[in-house]
């Protein structure tokens, strides 16, 4: 048993028992010469089995779709598709789907549901939710809302916060890459994007682009000849493919980061142009770097990178004509997180690089026009909590940990009494499972929007089956800021069984919601009274805002259609439509080679844009509330470890999206389950094997998974892949397989952006 | 009318899977990794300690039917189910193979498999009876790839991209010794 988490095709080759249960995809079953006569079309979509939504062109025959093909027109996605675009077709076709509307006949969690048509159902949410708002008296942030898919985001919270008038909505941005957002824009005034391509010097910490792949950066690193540096405490294929890989301590990543601003001010190795023009409070930067003596042995000391080799980076970085320091994406690892991405963004500043090739660019994107409704004003309704004790936080998304502790503890202002989920599998993707449980046990209602039969959809009394990202055409999106396009999700097939895209779901609730809620205001609120006393029942409610389908009132493609037309033409629309993709140079695109194009043509990309910004060294918001205001190292950041303890860090498999893919038949069978790796000199010592299994136990919970002794992991560090570990019974094709991190991952958060820090979880291991 | 080759730049490839995933939803293949039409190999092994690891000897090579211009299959089989299609590709008389395995054994490369559904022995053809029957020029495993790294062509075209990238840079071919000719190439 050697390699088992390598080479799949050798280790796997002797084993008789794989299941051949199910051909790979449609096409199989029919015969070429008659397909040929048959009806065929190639319609452009765009992919939903990550965050990246590439683009694609789905062929189509006699109504079933038997491939998914990359669309050369879209800049993002450079004319690709990776494992898991290729595996949509066993998304969408999955045997485990949600196929028709259900209703709890059971105790929450036992799995026993009732077929309902869909008007039951919303027949069933509204009594709920009527009791509840009546009871709350009109408060109707006592619903909580989330989601956790990109596209619709915005049309949900149209609904549930601007129509409904709940303050609470939770999204994956807290259990993401909230800080690294927060510490940009709070640095340079923007989020800005990351021109990779343009880079000619490109350092990465953790991310791991080439297996979790994220477009166009991971596809411009392979094609782009920059020097690339990776730091990681793992090995991954990233850092295998780096010019340098930095082996560190897990969370010091910080340390490196001030030693070059370090090196970098007492060198004077920084673009001093650009540092006078633009940054504010440099002189305290530079105090506070040169005081706290971040040099570059310091710097060793925390992270296990030879000074020599600090120096040496930092010397080539500013040198360079276009170095970038990557900000990563899915990025809180420890308390620190925030400053640690602000340093990044400062280390990019002093070498100049910002609103130029190959730094972080703000660029022009594409500005939509937004379709305007109505916004009832609801009196009665709670403000949010979930920021309480956080210094800056998400205008958008709340911080999960925060507001799920408080709920639980029973500390918020207000009951919490329903949730609606869409596509956010709340119960596998934030640390320390069994409090998300408690959480949802103690709502009176909890309803689900999803496509599979998740572990959070088990726990539901009402699933909406919602159709895939194949099923529907939603709303026309911007995308990218250095070569700006705009996409559009074409619908390939007609939703199968009786599942709904969110919009006609939405349209369904609100047919039955509007009214009786509409009622609940009146009999509480005094101004809605008040209006309903001046000009009648029937134009208070409609002048009001009260009609929650309002959006809905025409379809998704006659929307997309008059929005599309009103602000750029009819041409464009027609481009939208055939291609999937527009952008002002997609006639003139250039291959380049072997099917790889250029888009913008050099000179009209937006590297550089006129814009009033100043790079702020320090934040003294931070300083009033006692964090730091500069990025600053801390004694209690060392990687330090109780004895026989191991600090365990997370990541993925380039075949999965988090626990979204873990039931897909094909992306299964490249990962049928996870491993931890352990390093094998430990492994040694221990007497642990290739495929041992080992309980791993932390603070919080312990989880049963086997072995992988490999060199390519530092000795006190453990990892294992997210994605796996799922209870739910219903997804027959992932259950039991492997372990789920989030059951021991304790669940602690930082309090800048109230993100959950995912790497700063100690565990014991026993050998079963 | 051609004489289809592929060229590898191979140092490019990060193991993504997406021509693997590409291939088996193209082609139809059935599901379990001993099943398939083409592989990535992972060549050596990191080496050392951790914090000196040496990463020099891994490599991800592409790994199919070599598409040998003297294939050791074709001669192999008793009962003259394999030949070479008008396009140089190495085909099979599905309906003349009853599994002797006699080109399984002779393959040099392990590029065959059983295809348990319809009972005969497997391996790439370049999507020959789905692509390019439909008259496409580009394999699936080709026009997916995030690298671009394979180069998929018309070997008799001079103009042809692979024709002047292999003109144009080193290359090597796999097991040369055996005098296979494969028609597979990997760019240095």
């Amino acid at each position: 048993m050697k390699k088992i988490e390598i080479s799949r095709r050798k280790f796997l080759q002797g084993s008789v028992t794989l299941c051949v249960y199910a051909t790979s995809s449609l096409s199989s079953t029919i015969d070429i010469s008659h397909t040929q006569k048959n009806h065929i079309e190639n319609i452009p979509y765009l992919c939903n089995m990550c965050r990246n939504k590439c683009a694609g062109f789905a062929r189509v025959v006699d109504n079933k779709v038997e491939k998914l093909n990359p669309n050369r027109y879209f800049p993002k996605s450079r004319n690709m598709l990776c494992p898991k675009g290729n595996a949509g077709i066993d998304a969408l076709y999955d045997r485990d789907r949600l196929k028709y509307p259900l209703i709890r006949i059971g105790k929450r969690g036992d799995g026993r549901y009732k077929r309902v048509t869909w008007d039951e159902a919303y027949e069933y949410i509204k009594d709920k939710l009527v009791t509840i708002i009546d009871e709350e008296k009109d408060n109707r942030s006592t619903i909580a809302y989330c989601n956790g898919e990109g596209f619709n985001k915005d049309e949900y919270i149209k609904f549930f916060g601007s129509k409904m008038g709940s303050a609470n909505f939770l999204d994956e941005g807290s259990i993401c890459l909230n800080t690294k957002l927060g510490a940009t824009q709070l640095t340079i005034g923007d989020v800005g994007e990351m021109d990779v391509a343009g880079s000619d010097y490109l350092i990465i910490s953790g991310a791991n682009r080439y297996e979790s792949l994220i477009t166009p950066d991971s596809v411009d690193m392979i094609h782009t000849k920059q020097k690339l540096v990776v730091l990681d405490p793992r090995c991954t294929v990233t850092a295998l493919k780096a010019d340098e890989y930095l082996p560190l301590n897990p969370g010091t990543d910080l340390a490196f980061c001030l030693s070059m601003i370090y090196i970098a001010i007492t060198e004077k190795l920084y673009d001093k142009k650009y540092v006078k023009e633009y940054f504010k409070d440099f002189d305290k930067l530079q105090k506070h770097i040169v005081e706290n003596k971040y040099t570059a042995e310091w710097a060793e000391s925390k992270t296990h990178i030879p000074s020599k080799k600090i120096e040496q980076i930092t010397k080539e970085f500013f040198g360079a004509k276009n170095p970038l320091y990557y900000l990563g994406r899915r990025s809180v690892w420890a308390q620190n997180d925030f400053q640690l991405r602000r340093a990044m963004v400062l280390i990019n500043a002093l070498a100049g690089s910002i609103n130029r090739e190959g730094g972080i660019i703000f660029g022009k994107p594409f500005v939509l026009k937004e379709e305007e409704i109505n916004e009832p004003f609801y009196n009665a309704s709670g403000g949010r909590f979930d920021l309480d004790g956080i210094v800056y936080g998400s205008q958008k998304g709340g911080s999960w940990l925060n507001f799920r502790e408080k709920v639980i503890n029973k500390t918020t202002p207000y009951p919490v009494r329903a949730m609606f989920i869409r596509k956010h599998n709340i119960m596998q993707n934030m640390p320390n499972i069994a409090k998300t449980k408690q959480m949802l046990n103690m709502m009176d209602l909890v309803v689900v929007l999803d496509t599979m039969p998740s572990d959070t959809a088990m726990l539901a009394d009402v699933i909406l089956p919602e159709c895939t990202y194949l099923e529907r055409e939603d709303m026309v999106v911007s995308f990218n800021r250095l070569e700006p396009s705009l996409a559009l999700r074409n619908q390939v097939i007609k939703p199968l069984y009786e599942s709904r895209s969110m919009q006609d779901i939405l349209k369904g609730l609100g047919q039955k919601l509007s009214k009786p809620l509409f009622e609940i205001s009146a009999k509480y609120d005094e101004d809605l009274q008040e209006s309903i006393k001046d000009m009648g029942m029937r134009k208070a409610f409609k002048e009001g805002g009260y009609d929650f389908t309002e959006l809905y009132k025409k379809s998704v493609e006659d929307r997309n259609k008059d929005l599309i037309v009103a602000q750029f033409g009819k041409d464009i629309y027609s481009s939208l439509k055939n291609k999937g993709v527009w952008h002002p140079y997609i006639e003139e695109e250039k291959e380049l080679y072997n099917d790889y194009y250029e888009y913008y043509p050099k000179e009209k990309r937006f590297y550089t844009v006129k814009r009033d910004y100043k790079v702020n060294c320090y934040l003294q918001k931070l300083q009033k509330s006692g964090f730091d205001p500069m990025p600053t190292w801390h004694k209690h950041y060392d990687f330090v470890l109780p004895q026989n303890s191991f600090r365990l860090i997370t990541g993925r498999y380039v075949t999965s999206t988090q626990t979204a893919t873990t039931n897909n038949i094909m992306l299964k069978e490249f990962k049928e389950k996870n491993y931890v790796w352990i390093n094998n000199k430990v492994a040694k010592n221990l007497n642990i094997n290739e495929g041992d299994y080992l309980v791993l136990s932390s603070a919080v919970d312990s989880v049963v998974i086997q072995a992988y002794p490999t060199n390519k992991i530092a000795p006190q560090v453990l990892w294992f892949a997210h994605g796996f570990g799922t209870s739910s019974e219903e997804l027959t094709n992932a259950y039991g397989k492997g372990a789920s991190d989030n059951m021991i991952i304790e669940d602690k958060f930082e309090k800048i952006y109230g993100c959950a820090t995912m790497h700063e979880t100690n565990i014991t291991i026993r050998k079963l | 009318m051609a004489n289809y080759g592929m060229a590898f730049d191979y140092k490019l490839c990060i193991n993504c899977h997406a021509c693997e995933v590409a291939c088996k939803e193209e082609n139809g293949i059935d599901l379990g990794a001993k099943n398939h039409r083409l592989w990535i190999q992972e060549d050596g092994e990191a080496e050392g300690d951790f914090w000196n690891l040496d990463r020099d000897k891994i490599n991800f090579m592409q790994m199919q039917c070599q598409e040998c211009q003297d294939a050791p299959c074709l001669k192999a089989c008793p009962n003259g189910a394999i030949y070479v299609d008008n396009n140089g590709i190495v085909r099979l008389h599905k309906e003349r193979c009853d599994l002797t395995l006699a080109c399984m054994k002779a393959c040099p490369y392990e590029a065959r498999y059983i295809d348990e559904r319809n009972h005969v022995t497997d391996k790439c053809i370049f999507c020959a009876d789905t692509r390019l029957a439909r008259g496409e020029t580009t394999t699936a495993c080709q026009i997916t790839c995030p690298a671009k790294l394979r180069y998929f062509g018309d070997l008799d075209d001079e103009e042809s991209e692979i024709s002047k990238v292999l003109r144009e840079r080193k290359h090597f071919t796999l097991k040369p010794e055996l005098g296979t000719k494969p028609k597979l190439f990997y760019l240095e």
